[in-house]
């Protein structure tokens, strides 16, 4: 079921890969996957994958091998072993995303900072003139509350205008997403003002869709838009990740959510273009000019075993069917399956139809359970962690104008290969036993 | 009396051999976990000495086992060292981490960081625990403090051609940051020469006093100074208080005190020194695994500048405390093993202090055993040495380049095991056959005589065979050609080089 590696695949879909699946039918056991898994506190039922990823212990393992070998001998290890390793991680991410060149990808510690690095070169630009005050930089409703934070740090202080995309919740199809994203380009280029950046998130985090981004960015460029930056924190591991299909200049995705790599390391890929202006990494250190790619292979001492384990990575995902393109396939299937179980469980719905799922699915919570704030959210997923060892993230839905006993409190569940499907009885139960028990969240003290 | 002892049977009472590794590689699976002193309730850090049983120096060398054998490691200040009993604490917080992250990121992280700031307020006699903040490396805590003068720049508070002072000798990465930041927003760079060797604190103070008292002379507003407390290349100890008096008597408006190496080296008192920020790295010398530091910023300060991290996250307006302890979903376990690394220091007489003390006796003992028989000379007075000395290299040896330093430093590495920076330093002028290469050896406390009587009898070696470095050819570290072009101008020395 969940878990089952055995589960069919319906044909293979296109690879970019280079590194193909074993063909050998040798692949990964039930078993083998609890024993990667087994340092999992075994009294939780993880179904949040997608905020802080997992990472099996075999790659736990060669993190380890290249901490131990940084520490017996770091000057050594500096001059000969690191950039090496860095190097064969971004050409691999390179095949993963299907980039042109390996100069296009950098590596660093997550999308907050890939989002840093491309939002402080816009900073520049109105600071140097390049921009006007006021130049707009279009952004989702639906964006991460870190990447509005840093708008706001970058964007805003620097004079430039932002523009938030409104997107309804629960969604029905993507027209609703690319309607709302073109009236907001509308906005941006009004009274003259050049949209600068649009910033466009590939699976946003909560609410969680997958966003029709190739859609988005061909809209961004018919509409003279300067730069466009996909924000896809989720993305590898979770949906289909293609460079030149996707077209955006900047593309960041965290590899510790569903990539397996520990935490933290994520790529930013910059499309090499010559409107494309230079980008610095924030933290300077000694490779400051030459190139994002070099200067954030060195950012000051640091451990940078998270970025040297790709290669191993890559081995643990071989061995199961269909390598990645497999997994995702099987979350994707099992996740759906799932969320409508819970659906109909609860007597509730999906917050968006499969087609715009990955491997995350939201699921309206009874609206009995009386979610009526984002306070209410936290209180209730603390509850459900404590007393009934669930962790799954909820979110609020403000109640639009008019409604009236609206769900207003949806689930996000992930699914990923160490799941099971008791893990999702576990947290269908525990619903089941709030409502039954009149539960509401105002019993909860904050 | 009994520390020389201890010294005796260090550096003369051959070592025992000792397993590779002293630790195991917890694995998840087995759930077997090296044992260790951490007290995982423990909120006070205690700085008292255990009674009697100190560490012994099997235990030391079982502690330091993981480092490469054969090797005369005597470059600890490069990127310090980490012991494995703290390197198995680091491992526990990793898999806790790893073991129910969303718990682990909601209620332990925050009361580690709390626990670790703690720790480093009481190390460096911070007023307030709200003035420490921990970052990655001193890298960071400088981009913080250089990106709040390039908005001061932008919005007007500063005026184009406002200036920064900071030494000759400030390091690489720091000066790639000014221009990075305060540079590029319209800053103007003031940098203060002195001479190598140094004699004494007063030159140093007066060539600072001159500089600065010239450009406020034409007029120019100093608006920030960077000044080392223990300088990378060439080593020696700044002196730091009087150097921020004078900053502030002239009217600079605020001095960054950049302590890559200070804490765990030197004495570090935020009361004595004074500085608005002081940065430090405690993976070089105060034993945590790489990379953890910290970025003082004085309380009056912080109540009317706008600091931030660069890479802004949820708590991005509620403080830099906060800032940092959150730049996004990352490995902080670096940050979380200070107590651990305090129960370590802990265990050796005099704890932080005594090692510093020995640490610094040995090394000016060892820096005049080699200057004697080479018959050079230190590259400054015994006084103004750390854990560092800079040893004078024999002038036969033709380090006359900074390449020549590299190509030295390399064939020391390669050929006779022995890990040593070495510094090229400019003659002055007329100066005969000056000696213009230096070794910076360190000294911590896993190192042992005999990795200085092997650098000692290289460099003898080197002599009686006639060696200069224009026989070198270009450096063998010569990176493959997709690190051809930016690798140049580190081998050529355009840059200031990896000195760490």
């Amino acid at each position: 079921m969940a878990s089952s590696p055995d589960h069919h695949l319906n044909g293979d879909p296109k690879t970019h890969i280079s590194k193909k699946p074993k063909l050998s039918p040798t692949f990964i056991t039930a078993a083998e996957i609890a024993a990667e898994f087994s340092h999992h506190d075994p009294n939780v039922a993880r179904i949040n994958n997608g905020s802080f990823g997992s990472c099996p212990a075999s790659v736990i393992e060669a993190q380890q091998r290249w901490q131990l070998k940084y520490l017996a001998q770091p000057d050594h290890f500096y001059f000969n072993e690191l950039k090496k390793g860095i190097h064969q991680s971004r050409t691999i991410i390179k095949e993963l995303i299907n980039a042109d060149h390996v100069d296009e990808v950098s590596i660093v510690d997550n999308a907050t900072t890939a989002a840093a690095i491309v939002l402080q070169q816009t900073a520049w630009g109105f600071s140097e003139r390049k921009f006007d005050k006021g130049d707009a930089v279009v952004m989702l409703h639906y964006a991460y509350g870190a990447v509005k934070k840093s708008i706001e740090a970058y964007v805003t202080r620097a004079g430039g205008y932002v523009i938030e995309v409104p997107l309804p919740f629960p969604l029905k199809s993507n027209d609703e997403i690319i309607a709302e994203f073109k009236k907001a380009l509308e906005r941006g280029k009004a009274n003259g003002r050049r949209v600068r950046l649009a910033v466009i998130d590939h699976i946003t985090s909560m609410p969680c869709v997958v966003i029709p981004v190739e859609e988005l960015v061909k809209i961004c460029r018919e509409e003279g838009v300067d730069q466009i930056f996909v924000d896809a924190a989720h993305s590898i591991g979770c949906t289909d990740v293609d460079m030149k299909r996707i077209g955006a200049d900047y593309y960041t995705s965290n590899l510790h959510k569903w990539f397996f790599c520990p935490p933290s390391i994520a790529f930013l890929y910059c499309r090499k273009s010559p409107k494309c202006p230079e980008l610095h990494h924030p933290v300077v250190s000694h490779e400051y000019g030459n190139g994002l790619a070099i200067e954030s292979a060195w950012i000051g001492t640091r451990d940078y075993s998270p970025q040297l384990v790709v290669p191993s990575v890559l081995e643990f995902i071989n061995r199961f069917e269909g390598g990645i393109e497999g997994i995702k396939k099987r979350n994707h299937e099992t996740v759906v399956e799932m969320g409508q179980m819970l659906a109909k469980a609860w007597g509730t719905h999906l917050g968006c139809p499969p087609e715009m799922c990955a491997s995350m699915i939201m699921i309206g919570l009874p609206a009995c359970l009386g979610i009526l704030s984002e306070k209410d959210t936290h209180k209730l997923r603390t509850h459900l962690r404590e007393k009934f060892g669930v962790e799954v993230p909820i979110y609020f839905r403000p109640p639009k104008n008019g409604e009236v006993e609206s769900i207003n409190g949806y689930c996000r569940i992930s699914h990923q290969v160490y799941n099971k499907v008791d893990d999702y009885y576990k947290f269908r139960d525990a619903i089941n036993q709030l409502v039954s028990e009149g539960f509401t969240c105002a019993q909860l003290s904050s | 009396m009994a520390e020389k002892i201890i010294m005796f049977f260090r550096y003369y009472v051959p070592r025992f051999l000792c397993p590779n590794l002293s630790f195991r590689i917890s694995r998840p699976s087995n759930r077997h976990y090296h044992k260790l002193n951490h007290n995982d309730t423990q909120t006070q850090v205690s700085v008292k000495q255990k009674p009697s049983s100190f560490i012994t120096d099997t235990e030391i060398q079982s502690e330091f086992s993981h480092h490469a054998p054969g090797i005369a490691r005597i470059n600890n200040g490069s990127f310090g060292c980490c012991p494995a009993s703290v390197i198995s604490s680091l491992h526990q917080w990793q898999l806790k981490l790893l073991r129910q992250p969303d718990d682990f990121y909601l209620n332990e992280l925050p009361n580690g960081i709390l626990e670790s700031r703690t720790v480093i307020k009481d190390l460096i006699n911070a007023d307030d625990v709200e003035e420490v903040s921990i970052v990655d490396n001193v890298s960071t805590a400088v981009a913080i403090v250089l990106k709040q003068t390039a908005w001061s720049f932008v919005e007007g508070k500063f005026d184009k051609g406002d200036a920064v002072i900071m030494f000759r000798c400030t390091y690489g990465a720091v000066k790639n940051s000014i221009k990075a930041y305060f540079l590029r927003a319209g800053g103007y760079a003031i940098e203060v020469p002195f001479n190598f060797p140094v004699t004494s604190n007063e030159e140093i103070v007066n060539e600072f006093k001159t500089a600065l008292r010239r450009e406020k002379g034409i007029g120019r507003r100093v608006r920030l100074a960077v000044i080392d407390h223990v300088t990378c290349m060439p080593s020696f100890v700044m002196p730091v208080k009087e150097l921020v008096k004078i900053c502030k008597e002239e009217g600079v408006e605020q001095v960054l005190v950049d302590a890559a190496h200070a804490v765990g080296c030197v004495d570090v008192d935020m009361n004595e020194i004074r500085a608005d920020f002081y940065t430090g790295n405690l993976y070089k010398w105060f034993f945590c695994p790489p990379a953890v530091a910290f970025l003082y910023c004085r309380k009056s300060v912080m109540t009317h500048l706008d600091l931030h991290h660069p890479v802004v996250s949820h708590d991005y307006g509620n403080g830099l405390v906060k800032e940092t302890g959150w730049v996004g979903t990352r490995d902080y376990s670096p940050y979380l093993v200070l107590p651990s690394v305090m129960e370590f220091v802990n265990r050796f007489e005099g704890g932080a202090e005594g090692i510093r003390n020995r640490n610094h006796d040995a090394v000016v003992e060892m820096g005049k055993m080699l200057a004697e028989a080479w018959g050079t000379n230190l590259g400054c007075p015994p006084e103004m040495c750390s854990s560092m000395v800079m040893v004078g290299l024999p002038a036969c040896l033709g380090v006359l380049s900074d390449e020549d330093a590299m190509k030295l430093w390399e064939l020391l590495c390669k050929k006779f095991s022995v890990e040593v920076k070495i510094h090229y330093q400019n003659p002055k002028d007329g100066e005969l056959a000056p000696i213009t290469g230096y070794v910076r050896i360190c000294h911590q406390i896993y190192n042992k005589f005999e990795d200085y009587c092997r650098l000692r009898d290289a460099i003898n070696q080197l002599v009686r065979d006639g060696f200069n470095c224009g026989n070198l050819e270009v450096c063998m570290f010569l990176p493959s050609s997709t690190f051809l072009v930016c690798r140049l101008p580190f081998i050529f020395g355009f840059f200031p080089r990896t000195r760490f």
